[in-house]
């Protein structure tokens, strides 16, 4: 059982630099060496630990996005289709799932992903055949946004 | 659902499969580049970078690899044993006479990320210099992967038909001299 609340309820609660010491080595104390228990080391390493946090917060979204990428990048090899491809022709028919959701239907929902493939390579079917002149639309297939009157 | 149990999931899941790829005529980087995504995983939507997901792959007839150019040549292998002296450069043909599995070896640790996984992953490539492969590995093994390039046919596979109908830039004259 731990205490927590115990030392403020004694009258004296002993002088204001234990209180100072405790503040860093409190964060210090998983740290590796003396760094975990000598106030010199640890007032340093807190320190550049905070900074590395500050700057890991934004790095996570980054790294997030790149592991979503190439997850979404696996799944759509799977179909014979490549990542770009995937995703300029899913934005081209306006389908408005992020990257962390499409990542998610690869995993856990496979069939709902290789319709989402089915929908780009149609979308991709239909971009080919406008180029080459002839603008016939995919049979059975909504790939292109709709236009409300 | 009690009786649902979702170790089997688990088990299909994180299985490793066993990969065949055919070296024969193909060029050894693009052979690389197919090895070291299986062996790390990347084909997988599951994939992570911890979670070590990587398959085995097993590369037979690596002595038939096939460089373009004139790599056999000018491609130089450097390495340096750390003592005064020891710095030696071999030709990829060099290489390749000495061990004919250390060219696509070399290509594929190139290509890994280097981090403490780089060893481990190496561990679950098995090249073979020819198609004869021991009977265990034969026995795990799950998918063929198709070559990356098409094998050349030489002039002894073409019937007499096929090499009558090619057509010919210049037909010799008659009183023509072969040399």
């Amino acid at each position: 059982m731990v205490f927590l609340s115990l030392s403020s309820w004694i009258r004296s609660r002993g002088p204001d630099r234990y209180w100072k010491v405790q503040e860093i080595i409190k964060h210090a104390k998983h740290f590796r060496g003396r760094k975990n228990r000598c106030y010199t080391l640890a007032v340093k390493a807190v320190r550049r630990a905070f900074v590395y946090a500050t700057k890991g917060r934004r790095l996570k979204k980054r790294n997030m996005r790149t592991l979503w990428i190439s997850r979404i990048a696996a799944a759509s090899r799977e179909h014979g289709m490549k990542y770009p491809v995937l995703m300029h022709n899913l934005t081209k028919t306006s389908v408005q799932l992020n990257r962390r959701v499409i990542s998610d239907l690869a995993i856990t929902e496979p069939r709902s992903f290789l319709s989402l493939a089915k929908v780009a390579r149609a979308r991709q079917q239909e971009g080919f055949r406008a180029a080459l002149g002839d603008g016939k639309e995919p049979a059975g297939i909504f790939s292109r946004v709709v236009l409300l009157q | 659902m009690s009786s649902f149990s979702r170790s089997a999931q688990q088990w299909a899941t994180f299985g490793r499969s066993w990969f065949l790829i055919d070296a024969r005529m193909q060029p050894p980087g693009k052979i690389a580049t197919m090895c070291a995504i299986r062996l790390q995983g990347k084909h997988k939507p599951i994939y992570h970078a911890l979670s070590d997901c990587g398959d085995h792959i097993v590369v037979m007839n690596t002595k038939q690899i096939a460089f373009s150019g004139n790599k056999w040549e000018q491609k130089v292998y450097s390495s340096h044993s750390g003592y005064p002296g020891g710095f030696k450069q071999l030709t990829a043909a060099q290489l390749h006479h000495k061990d004919p599995k250390a060219i696509v070896k070399l290509a594929v640790y190139g290509m890994l990320p280097k981090n403490l996984h780089r060893r481990t992953m190496m561990q679950r490539l098995h090249i073979f210099p020819d198609d004869e492969l021991p009977e265990d590995i034969r026995a795990n093994l799950t998918e063929e992967l198709p070559q990356p390039r098409e094998v050349p046919r030489t002039l002894s596979e073409y019937t007499q038909e096929e090499i009558d109908a090619f057509p010919r830039l210049w037909t010799p004259p008659e009183n023509y001299k072969m040399k």
